[in-house]
């Protein structure tokens, strides 16, 4: 057996955007083109939302604990309302379970169309990254007119949703489902026959069955290591109970399998999104929920579109929770993230890194940010939106002469060019 | 009797001093009392070796005044959250790393030392989790007593104000 150890290198990749465009650092020591030792380093989104949580009411929490995460944020505010609504013994009205879910499903097309755009950025596929992302803004425009947001919708409260969907709105979205199941399926087609894709995927970031068990991975990545795993199944929630959920699987175990997964699991979205459109029943969409929450503590567990998101709530019997934590699906997947790593090509990190859909501000969730002089500054609205002109004017770019298209026209130009 | 209830049993029979300290909340959760250091390291191991529950979801760091606790989220093949509680002092809030059980709760006990002051003994040599660099030493931010409002994000200290001391304490 040779002894390559003086052949080591060790590069840093990261903090600064590894592979996305957020934080975090992985030390690679490499013998040739091999990777032979990872050391990760994340942290650098922590923020002390957890701690915060702790001062302030349930309703005020409601803000905070959408913004753990921009992708998914609609997965936390459902754990976190649905585990108070319990320990309230508030039952929601059915209404308004079946309109969690649909959003809950919108966000999982956006979430994982996002994923297919930046997965495909990192092998240099840019033509299915601007498919996939000018496809995820359609979904964006259904969940604007739905939740009044594109991200952060906060359709979700205490005791139910608070906005309903009318009949206008269910024919607009299905409207725009046909365009993207069209879509979809055809990129179920390249990943399926398209021999590129398929050879710079396959054995890529590998993680099996019992790696994926032993490391506790959750999502996709567990199933598509053939991991049945769906919270949607083991344990329904919101509407799951009623609605058909098929659990999405593959036995590759790599950044191909993950992709299939991903793709199939947007069709699958697809299909609860009609059913619950044609079985929405009617009703009220709003529960009371009391102020305080009587002392205890419960368990609330979602299926993000990254995996199994876990909320523990802790009441004192007052009307600011003694204790919340928060295990977002991210959380669970970086803990393969070193096996995956070691034994890969240098070239290969990118994609097996991207491939987990790490969701950086979902695992540091919990202090404090100084600004880059030191100094803080508080903006109000008028404030910013001021800042943001003059910082573009500097730039030579007038936002005023800019014309942007309407969110309902800009559908409609997307109709007419897929149809 | 439910699977969730033949597990509880069959801890009752193994450890006395377990009866009535762990209770079924609903389908799916069980949820222990707090137990000391040695009695929750028999049961992680009995939970671990012999009743199939290899999955460790993360642990909860919780302050409950004199004591810290830590609560860890355990799961089987049957998706069973088993919330298995240890409590110690704060005066020597000393734990053993779990890792040798469930290895992907590396980060969650670094997440302990830093934000909780526990002291994890076994644990690997890694780097601190979440806390930044320069952190001032003895600052755990999500013990009851730490308050934001008190630390300097310019220097990095924590500056609590004087303690009050009351008439009769001069004394």
């Amino acid at each position: 057996m040779s002894d390559n150890s003086s052949n080591r290198i060790v590069i840093p990749l990261g903090p600064q955007h590894p592979a996305l465009k957020e934080p975090g650092s992985f030390t690679l020591t490499l013998e040739g083109e091999k990777v032979v030792n990872a050391v990760i380093g994340i942290g650098y989104n922590h923020r002390g939302l957890e701690k915060a949580l702790e001062s302030r009411t349930y309703i005020q929490n409601l803000y905070m604990i959408e913004r753990i995460c921009g992708i998914c944020s609609h997965t936390h505010s459902v754990a976190y309302c649905q585990a108070i609504e319990e320990m309230c013994g508030v039952e929601i009205p059915m209404r308004a379970k079946y309109i969690r879910v649909i959003i809950a499903e919108l966000e999982r097309l956006h979430s994982h169309l996002l994923w297919l755009g930046v997965a495909a950025h990192e092998i240099g596929f840019d033509t299915l990254f601007m498919y996939a992302w000018r496809d995820r803004e359609m979904v964006l425009d259904m969940l604007a007119e739905l939740c009044g947001n594109r991200v952060n919708y906060g359709i979700n409260t205490l005791g139910g949703v608070r906005r309903d969907i009318d009949d206008n709105d269910a024919h607009e979205i299905k409207k725009i489902l046909r365009v993207l199941h069209n879509q979809i399926s055809y990129y179920l087609e390249l990943a399926t026959n398209e021999p590129t894709l398929i050879a710079r995927l396959a054995d890529v970031g590998k993680l099996n069955h019992d790696d994926a068990l032993k490391f506790g991975a959750v999502g996709p990545v567990a199933r598509a290591a053939g991991i049945a795993n769906d919270v949607r199944k083991i344990e329904p929630y919101a509407a799951y109970d009623e609605v058909p959920v098929n659990v999405i699987t593959d036995d590759h175990g790599d950044v191909l399998g993950r992709t299939l997964v991903r793709v199939k699991e947007m069709l699958e979205s697809i299909s609860i999104i009609r059913y619950c459109l044609d079985n929405l029943p009617a009703g009220e969409i709003l529960a009371k929920v009391p102020r305080k929450v009587p002392a205890g503590e419960m368990i609330s567990r979602t299926e993000a579109p990254r995996g199994e998101n876990i909320h523990y709530i802790n009441s004192d019997g007052s009307d600011i929770p003694y204790r919340i934590r928060v295990r977002a699906p991210s959380e669970a997947n970086w803990h393969g993230m070193k096996h995956m790593l070691e034994g890969s090509f240098l070239a290969d990190v990118p994609i097996a890194i991207a491939a987990i859909d790490p969701c950086y501000s979902c695992t540091d969730r919990a202090i404090f940010v100084n600004s880059d002089n030191g100094e803080s500054r508080l903006y109000d609205w008028k404030g910013l939106r001021e800042y943001s002109i003059k910082w573009h004017r500097d730039r030579g770019l007038n936002i005023a002469d800019i014309q942007i298209p309407m969110a309902k026209n800009y559908i409609q130009i997307q109709r007419k060019t897929n149809d | 009797m439910n699977n969730e209830e033949i597990i509880v049993s069959k801890i009752f029979d193994r450890f006395e001093f377990a009866r009535d300290k762990i209770h079924v909340q609903k389908r799916l959760r069980i949820i222990s009392d707090p137990f000391s250091r040695e009695e929750f390291e028999q049961i992680i191991e009995y939970l671990h070796d012999e009743l199939g529950f290899k999955i460790a979801h993360h642990i909860v760091g919780i302050d409950y005044g004199e004591d810290l606790g830590f609560i860890y989220m355990l799961g089987n093949d049957e998706h069973i959250i088993f919330a298995l509680k240890e409590k110690v002092s704060k005066e020597n809030p000393e734990i053993n790393s779990m890792t040798k059980y469930y290895p992907s709760l590396l980060m969650h006990e670094l997440e302990l030392v830093d934000l909780f002051g526990a002291i994890v003994k076994d644990l690997p040599d890694v780097p601190s989790y979440p806390l930044p660099d320069g952190w001032p030493k003895g600052n755990h931010p999500m013990r009851k007593d730490w308050n934001p409002a008190y630390f300097d994000h310019k220097t990095m200290t924590y500056n609590p104000p004087a303690k009050e001391v009351k008439e009769d304490e001069k004394q």
